[in-house]
């Protein structure tokens, strides 16, 4: 089983729910942002470019196969769940950001203080609190808590924890333009492998060589 | 010991006190009180690593080239070699610590240590360079380990002899380390291929190149300070000028080569990097040349040999221009988002993703593709706190131990 997941950019509609379910449901702290949505070519989210096409390019970790974060983590912390999911072990990191330096993507994420004083500084309302409750553990790693460890670095995990209890992703669930589809990359009639052949099917920086598991299918051409 | 000494000892060892204090702050905060973001997450600290390494080659290539290539003019300095090395090693392997998240776990690099992370190397070879340069430094100083300090010699036949001998046996392992420290240090940067600004070939034996000039530097410094400028090492000031002009010019030849192919060709991402480099950096960019090549130059002449203070002022540039050479290891690599796509429909046009910054700022966007990082006061203090650091061990050690070569009457 090799998990992927398929974004399908002509359904997308740059509504940003995704954004949203997947700063909650993970209970990323104010300023943490795993999952981003922004329309390519343009300074301002939902606004054409001056020229070309308007289409809205949903990023978060791509859970490389060949993943620099991965290879360069001195301590192992970053690794590959048993599905092709890259996972960070917040008991592990040492918080050196190296993978922040090697991931070309930009999805990594650091937490430079105590989540608490993050919601003080950002004015939250007291205990205000939001989010997965509990911590998850995936093969005895601790990869999700709600209070996150100051110093170490976080990203999207692809809801580990719901996945490990067969549910989907926050962002899958949440997108109402059903854009979002995960399935077995390695099975040749998957959902996501049949839409990946027939549709032309692209990945990010391919010239990077890091094989994304994440893949995207590119929207009709609308002239602006 | 002088007053002057004293003084010196007392100032350095209280900024490196200050800059404790200022760390265990930082340590309870979090790394809130640098100035990084999640788009430029290495600053002062990572290029204080790179400078400290670079410090602290030369010192140890002198050393073994001495007794490696019987460079014998260079002899009276070999003991301050070895003691800035180590200094300047220990100094690097200190400044990173700031940077960690999570110090306290460093042990995992003991329990868990992924062996592909060229980290791990770094953290292996600094470490062995550290105790060579530390072995290579007792070695030296054993015949003179008498009296007083007698306690701390080992018992040889002749101790003239085998430190003669060991130190000849010790050199090449030494200078393998020595040059080892700048090409993994380099590799940290350039094996990542996301960053376009280190991604090149040149950066590993440029490391190396500005090291030797340095390196060579801070040992003439320490030298002249300690010995005088006087008739008796003009010789040895003399080889050690030729030396850092020689090195400096190859470090701007290297360097100069990576910017004209990076630059020429012109595609996106080189555009990019050079409107950073040669453009929001200009200023800088032309201090990291100007500086060396001046304070290299200088150093070629007699007459400012033979003075304290030019001496002072040509190595001063020459290290503040290698210094901000290591500064400039982050901006072009971290304000050029590697997230940088062509869009559907817009050919020859560039798009970065803006990453979301992790901090607050009431007056900053949460998404940035670009920041401009200047060191914040906590990161001023712990950089300067471990140089002063490395200044302090310099001159304990000059004072309690044998380091300088004894005046004959
Ligand atoms: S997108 Fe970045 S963080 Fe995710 S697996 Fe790839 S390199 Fe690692
Ligand atoms: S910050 Fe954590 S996950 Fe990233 S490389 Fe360092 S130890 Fe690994």
């Amino acid at each position: 089983m090799k998990m992927g997941m398929v974004i399908d950019l002509e359904k997308c509609i740059g509504c940003r729910s995704c954004m949203v379910a997947c700063k909650q449901h993970n209970a990323q702290p104010p300023g943490t942002w795993w999952n981003r949505v922004f329309t390519p070519g343009s300074h301002r989210h939902l606004t054409p470019p001056a020229k070309g096409v308007e289409y809205f390019l949903p990023v978060h970790c791509q859970h490389c196969e060949n993943a620099p974060c991965e290879k360069v983590c001195p301590v192992g912390a970053t690794f590959h769940a048993g599905d092709g999911a890259v996972l960070i072990d917040f008991d592990r990191c040492i918080g050196c950001r190296y993978c922040m330096a090697a991931c070309p993507y930009g999805v990594r994420q650091f937490n430079w203080q105590e989540p608490e004083r993050t919601h003080e500084r950002s004015e939250y309302q007291e205990k205000y609190h939001y989010g997965y409750p509990r911590e998850h553990h995936h093969d005895g790693r601790l990869v999700y808590t709600p209070l996150r460890p100051k110093g170490v670095v976080e990203k999207c995990t692809f809801c580990a924890q719901y996945r490990d209890k067969g549910e989907l992703p926050a962002c899958v669930r949440a997108c109402p333009g059903k854009a979002r589809f995960v399935g077995d990359l390695d099975d040749p009639d998957s959902e996501v492998s049949t839409m990946i052949k027939a549709r032309d099917a692209f990945t990010l920086l391919p010239e990077k060589g890091t094989k994304p598991t994440v893949f995207y299918l590119p929207p009709k051409a609308r002239e602006v | 010991m002088s007053g002057k000494m004293k003084c010196s000892l007392w100032g350095s060892g209280a900024l490196f006190l200050v800059a404790l204090a200022a760390w265990l702050y930082q340590l309870r905060q979090g790394l809130i009180l640098t100035n990084m973001v999640n788009s430029f997450s290495w600053g002062l600290y990572i290029s204080g690593l790179a400078f400290f390494v670079g410090n602290a080659a030369g010192g140890l290539v002198l050393t073994s080239s001495i007794y490696l290539f019987g460079v014998k003019q260079l002899k009276p300095l070999a003991k301050l070699g070895a003691l800035t090395a180590f200094a300047n090693v220990t100094a690097a392997m200190l400044i990173v610590l700031p940077d960690i998240g999570k110090p306290f776990r460093l042990y995992n690099l003991l329990l868990h240590p992924n062996l592909m992370s060229p980290l791990v190397w770094d953290v292996i070879v600094l470490n062995l360079y550290a105790l060579a340069s530390a072995i290579y430094l007792y070695i030296l100083m054993l015949p003179e380990l008498t009296g007083r300090l007698g306690w701390l010699a080992v018992k040889v036949e002749n101790a003239h002899d085998f430190s003669e001998k060991w130190a000849k046996r010790i050199a090449p392992v030494a200078l393998l380390f020595a040059i080892g420290i700048h090409v993994v240090t380099a590799w940290i940067f350039s094996t990542q291929g996301g960053r376009d600004w280190w991604f090149s070939p040149a950066m590993a034996p440029d490391f190396v190149s500005v090291a030797i000039a340095v390196g060579a530097t801070v040992v003439l410094l320490a030298g002249a300070l300690a010995y005088g400028t006087g008739k008796k090492y003009e010789e040895a000031y003399r080889t050690l000028g030729l030396i850092i002009f020689i090195a400096t010019c190859v470090h701007l030849f290297l360097m100069m080569n990576d910017l004209v192919i990076h630059a020429w060709y012109g595609n996106g991402e080189t555009h990019r990097i050079m409107e950073i480099a040669w453009g929001d950096f200009a200023g800088f960019h032309v201090f990291e040349v100007a500086a060396p090549l001046l304070g290299a130059g200088l150093l070629m002449l007699p007459v400012v040999r033979r003075s304290m203070p030019l001496l002072a002022l040509s190595s001063g540039l020459l290290i503040a221009g290698v210094f901000v050479h290591r500064f400039l290891i982050m901006p072009a690599a971290y304000n050029n988002i590697p997230m940088t796509i062509t869009p559907f429909g817009l050919p020859n046009t560039h798009w970065s993703l803006p990453i979301a910054s992790g901090r607050f700022f009431p007056g900053l966007d949460t998404f940035l593709d670009q920041y401009n990082y200047s060191p914040s006061l906590v990161e001023v203090v712990i950089l300067l706190g471990i140089m002063a650091y490395a200044v302090f061990l310099i001159l304990l050690a000059v004072a309690k131990l044998p380091i300088l070569a004894k005046e004959k009457a």
